[in-house]
């Protein structure tokens, strides 16, 4: 078992470090969504007994994070005809050593830690270089959808840190993350059509012509 | 002792006789050449002997202390090896020139071997402002100058925080000989903070270090070849030998000051060849090299002084064993190559990468020394610049049965290996534009071998390149001694396979060179059998290909620089029929002209102070009289009465 | 040197044209065709040596001494390897340093060779050869530096055949993606094209005919060999069997990685070559992830 919750993890990390360097919105999307399903898979993997509560949060997991939501970016994508990819801001290579960088950070701060209960030290390390890389991608990416899916990375790793309390707190942390992630979504789909239909253009660097 | 003072009095002498027989040049060029390599071969003996396991020797000058240990040996002989080949390749400039120049090797020789802050510090600035008067050697160019005062101002700063250095280290009534400096190492705060700082400001000045390194691209560009080889093989050292002694004098450094020269020589090793990627002009290219270089024996450095923080003696042995050879090695083969770049400029008048080209046929000894000399600077078997960056692999991965932070320094290894990916692409470019292909422009085309005067010395540096790479125990086992000393530590390298890897990577050399002359010898004969035709190249069916059209030094570089985006400093400007690529050298026009240009306009606001008018300079004066007596009288702030 | 080193090394020595022929089979299988027979760079190798050469006028000595330089340092990078799953024929401690320098060796010369013929065809290609290398060069070493820390020995015949572990497994990741751009393969470089302008390997090589071209080849195909050895050699520990079972794994290892190369040549196209460096960067990547995981556990 403590096995097999390394591989999730180590996927988990791959699939950020996929939507780090990939080019293509679709791949990106994909990515998360495969991300969903990893962290539905997670405390099933964590703990050896499998409660109906465990079960329920897996299930509500792969079924919001890794089936309605993607599904909910990819009909945004088409609803708003995005076709061309933009080099962001940072480039990709830089984007991708920053991430190696970020594990690194992330791992050391681990170890460091005083969490209590015992969880295999990966756990902690994914969770924050997820954080830090969903933070990256937010705000070094110019197109607002990518910016969104930076967001589910960043509340992803929120998720996976949420794990090492599943059994202390039981249906706080997962409702409280799962609302999180349906505003943020929600506000960032509304505001991406009323940018769609003023400018023309999901450039959020074009944000910045609102201010007087 | 006494012989190393007669070989550094001949070198005076060769410099006198130059001086003293110029109108009779025949005469004056043997002797120089003469009394030259009497003076370097006499000064290096007491340096062999001590590697080759004497006792060190001590010796005074008067009232100043000298002594040869093994880390002074060391560096005597990177100081005299290739010293004596640029004075004798040297031997043609004008005797002024050849008389400061056998000063500044003697200079140098007695900067490695003093014994105390005066001496050292003495021969320091004389070596210093001897190598401004021989790089502005062609002063009637503005460029020289304006390198010569670059490289003026950041010696003198670094010079000063060597006194700042010295000062805090000896104390207020401390003694200033480098015993006394040592037996105070234990009683400085912080483990020496300010004092390891101060000497990696400037050492680090001196060494080339980034991003303190910004004077030395112009300098050995703009200097003639022989003085470049001297500067960017020797001089530069000298920062190098100033660090290892402050490490052996200090004892146990702390080990964040090794983690951030490992640090500092990562970033130097990497940044310096890319910058060398993007240069065009042959002697810059070689001067970033010199950088990169340097950071690589930082690195060494940097894992040696680790070992010694975390008590890894085997770490810490190799590391500066690594550091030493690969500095002895870096002067040979960076003289070598500032030597042939000297002949292709001698014989060509351009140093533009993008105008020569095909130099191979029209000097084929140049081409062979300067090839030797590029595969050794490239870390390739079978010659010594593998040699030396296997050492330091082997320092950097000495760590991994220890526990503890020092496994950290494994990572460096992947920025070395980048390091030699960039430098084997750089001087694929270099050998390969320059010397292989086509002419390029009629300069090229009429290039001529250079005269034995010349050949002589480059052979000399390049049979050292190869013994050193065949036969690497020879330098390895002195080497391994040197960085004993500078631990501290005995040298018990049983049970580590390092004496085995030295003798088997000597064999593996000895069997690649075997192997490619026996197979190119049996595929000779095969071709021979077989019919073969000659033909112009293949161009794709172009009716007119010339030999502008063959890929230049820039559209070389390109694909690599294209990865690296702005670090790289390469500046485009294209119109819609001219395209022109520029490296800047991003710290100095970066950082230190704009400040410059901001402090001077500040000072510029109080130029009117200065307008020249004497009366209003005598109420200046009047003035301040005035205040300092109401502020002796205690009517203005101060102390009363 | 006891036979067992010997043995596994000349067979591998002879193997290795096979290795090209498996991934180009098994491309032209995945696409409809029926393709080249397996053995056809024997046939190609015995073809070439008897044919003549052309150089150009404007080659030197360097463009005769890259052939035999790029078949000599192969065979040299290849006794430093433990082909028998036990130990090389040459090992020292910091061996792997040697192995990449060797393989440099061949690079240098063949970029050499290139810009020997004054064509700007073969310096482009010389180029990008040499813009790629560079960034292989840290991935294969990062590579190294795991199994060192997995292992705490510091020659390639002790890291090689470690017990197996997550980071190992990024670690022949890593491999495979490093063999992909040092045998000059999809997504890297497309061995099939026939435009000089998408060639980038090719294109280096485009000048040398008859025996030259040959020893060239087989030179590729040499290392291509000994890229597909490491990962299988670090994901399969052979040091406890019996030396003929050893290199029969060995040799079904290296044809799986040679399947894996024609089944990734027939499903994707070669990456535009601004994206080039991101797919070597990714290898790195991959690589120092492996380092982070081993330096937690």
């Amino acid at each position: 078992m403590e096995r097999l919750a390394d591989l999730v993890l180590l996927l988990v990390l791959l699939t950020s470090f996929l939507i780090l360097g990939t080019t293509r919105l679709t791949t990106c999307i994909r990515a998360v969504a495969v991300q969903g399903g990893l962290l539905g898979v997670l405390p099933l993997v964590l703990e050896p007994q499998w409660s109906a509560h465990t079960l329920g949060l897996a299930t509500g997991t792969i079924l919001v994070k890794a089936i309605v939501l993607p599904w909910f970016l990819t009909w945004a994508i088409r609803e708003a005809a995005v076709r061309r990819e933009v080099e962001p801001r940072l480039g990709y290579i830089a984007s991708l050593i920053l991430g190696v960088v970020a594990v690194a950070v992330a791992s050391a701060v681990a170890t460091r830690l005083p969490v209590p209960g015992t969880h295999p030290v990966l756990l902690l390390a994914t969770s924050l270089s997820c954080v830090i890389m969903g933070l990256l991608v937010l705000a070094t990416r110019a197109k607002a959808l990518i910016q969104v899916v930076g967001y589910l990375m960043l509340e992803n790793g929120i998720y996976v840190f949420g794990l090492t309390s599943v059994d202390r707190v039981p249906f706080l942390v997962e409702i409280g993350v799962l609302l999180d992630v349906f505003v943020g979504v929600f506000i960032m789909g509304i505001v991406v059509f009323h940018i769609n239909r003023e400018f023309d253009s999901l450039d959020s660097a074009r944000l910045t012509e609102l201010k007087d | 002792m006494t012989l190393y003072f007669v070989g550094l009095a001949a070198l005076v002498a060769a410099g006198l006789s130059a001086l003293l027989l110029r109108h009779r040049p025949a005469l004056a060029d043997r002797s120089y050449g003469l009394l030259a390599g009497a003076g370097c071969v006499l000064a290096a003996l007491p340096a062999v002997r001590v590697l080759a396991g004497g006792p060190a020797v001590e010796g005074q000058l008067g009232s100043w202390a000298f002594g040869i240990d093994l880390l002074s040996s060391a560096f005597l002989l990177v100081v005299l090896i290739p010293g004596l080949a640029s004075a004798l390749y040297g031997a043609r400039t004008p005797s002024a020139a050849r008389m400061l120049f056998v000063i500044e090797l003697a200079a140098l020789a007695l900067v490695v071997t003093a014994r105390g802050v005066i001496p050292f510090l003495i021969a320091w600035e004389v070596m210093a402002v001897l190598a401004y008067f021989l790089v502005t050697f062609e002063h009637e160019r503005a460029e020289v100058r304006r390198a010569g005062l670059v490289y003026l101002v950041a010696t003198h700063t670094g010079t000063l925080a060597l006194l700042a250095m010295f000062a805090s280290w000896a104390g207020p009534s401390g003694s200033l000989g480098f015993d006394a400096l040592a037996a105070r190492a234990g009683t400085l705060p912080g483990g020496g903070a300010v004092v390891l700082c101060l000497a990696l400001f400037g050492f680090g000045l001196k060494a080339g270090l980034v991003p303190l390194h910004f004077w030395l691209p112009d300098a050995h560009a703009t200097a003639p070849s022989h003085v470049s080889a001297l500067m960017s093989g020797v001089v530069i050292k000298m920062g190098i030998y100033g660090l290892f002694r402050v490490v052996s004098l200090l004892g146990v450094p702390p080990a964040w000051w090794g983690w951030l020269v490992l640090a500092l020589g990562a970033v130097s090793a990497v940044l310096g060849v890319l910058w060398a990627l993007a240069q065009h002009d042959l002697k810059r290219l070689l001067a970033y090299h010199s950088v990169e270089n340097i950071g690589i024996i930082l690195m060494g450095l940097g894992a040696g002084v680790l070992g010694i923080s975390y008590r890894v003696p085997l770490v810490a042995i190799l590391g500066f064993a690594g550091a030493v050879l690969h500095t002895l090695n870096h002067a040979l083969f960076k003289s070598l190559l500032f030597l042939g770049a000297g002949a292709t400029y001698h014989a060509t008048g351009t140093r533009d990468l993008d105008r020569l080209g095909g130099l191979a046929r029209r000097m084929p000894l140049t081409w062979i020394t300067f090839l030797i000399a590029s595969v050794a600077i490239v870390g390739l078997p079978p010659l010594n610049g593998f040699v030396s960056e296997w050492v330091v692999y082997r320092a950097l991965v000495g760590g991994v049965t220890s526990a503890g932070p020092i496994r950290l320094s494994l990572v460096a290894v992947a920025a070395l290996a980048l390091v030699g990916g960039l430098a084997l692409a750089c001087f694929a470019k270099v050998c390969g534009i320059v010397f292989l292909g086509a002419p390029r422009s009629a300069e090229a085309a009429q290039g001529h071998e250079a005269d034995a005067g010349m050949l002589a010395p480059m052979f000399g540096l390049a049979a050292a390149c190869v013994l050193i790479g065949l036969a690497p125990a020879l330098a390895v086992g002195p080497a391994l001694a040197v960085g004993g000393s500078v631990a501290r530590v005995a040298v018990d390298t049983a049970g580590s396979g390092i004496p085995e890897a030295v003798t088997r990577i000597g064999l593996l050399s000895l069997m690649l060179g075997a192997l490619l002359a026996l197979g190119s010898l049996a595929w000779g004969v095969l071709r021979r059998r077989r019919p073969t035709k000659q033909a112009e190249t293949w161009g794709c069916g172009y009716a007119l290909p010339t030999a502008r059209m063959q890929y230049t030094a820039s559209s070389f570089a390109a694909p690599l620089l294209a990865a690296y985006g702005p670090l790289s400093g390469v500046h485009e400007t294209r119109s819609r029929t001219a395209f022109h690529s520029h490296a800047r050298e991003i710290v100095l026009e970066g950082a230190i002209l704009p400040v410059w240009a901001a402090v001077r306009g500040a000072l510029w606001r109080l130029r009117p102070i200065q307008h020249g008018r004497l009366w209003v300079y005598l109420l200046y004066l009047i003035a301040v009289l005035l205040l300092l007596l109401l502020y002796l009288a205690g009517l203005v702030g101060g102390a009363p009465r | 040197m006891t036979a067992g080193p010997l043995l596994s090394l000349g067979a591998v020595l002879v193997l290795a044209p096979a290795l090209p022929g498996v991934a180009t089979k098994t491309k032209s299988l995945l696409t409809g065709r029926r393709g080249a027979p397996v053995l056809q760079l024997y046939w190609d190798l015995v073809r070439l040596l008897r044919k003549g050469a052309v150089y150009s006028t404007t080659t030197s000595w360097m463009f005769r001494l890259a052939p035999v330089a790029g078949a000599v340092t192969p065979l040299l990078a290849a006794i430093l390897l433990p082909l028998d799953g036990r130990g090389a024929v040459l090992q020292f401690s910091g061996d792997f340093v040697a192995f990449a320098a060797l393989l440099a060796l061949g690079r240098f010369t063949l970029i050499l060779a290139a810009l020997d013929t004054g064509s700007s065809f073969e310096g482009m290609g010389a180029s990008r050869d040499a813009a790629f290398a560079s960034l292989v060069e840290p991935a294969l070493f990062l590579c190294f530096v795991v199994l060192m820390l997995a292992t705490g020995r510091l020659s390639l015949s002790g890291m090689l055949g470690a017990a197996p572990a997550p980071s190992l497994a990024m670690v022949a990741v890593s491999l495979f993606f490093v063999l992909l751009a040092e045998a000059s393969r999809v997504p890297v470089d497309d061995p099939a094209t026939h435009l000089e302008l998408t060639m980038i390997h090719e294109v280096a090589v485009l000048d040398h005919s008859g025996p030259d071209l040959a020893l060239l080849l087989y030179g590729a195909a040499l290392r291509m060999a000994l890229f597909a050895a490491l990962p299988v050699s670090v994901l399969v520990s052979r040091a406890e069997w019996v030396a003929p079972l050893a290199l029969a794994v060995l040799v079904a290892g290296m044809v799986l990685v040679a399947v894996a190369v024609g089944i990734i040549e027939s499903s994707m196209a070669r990456l535009r070559l601004s994206r080039v460096p991101q797919f070597l960067v990714a290898a790195s990547v991959l690589a120092s992830l492996g380092v982070i995981l081993q330096l937690l556990t």
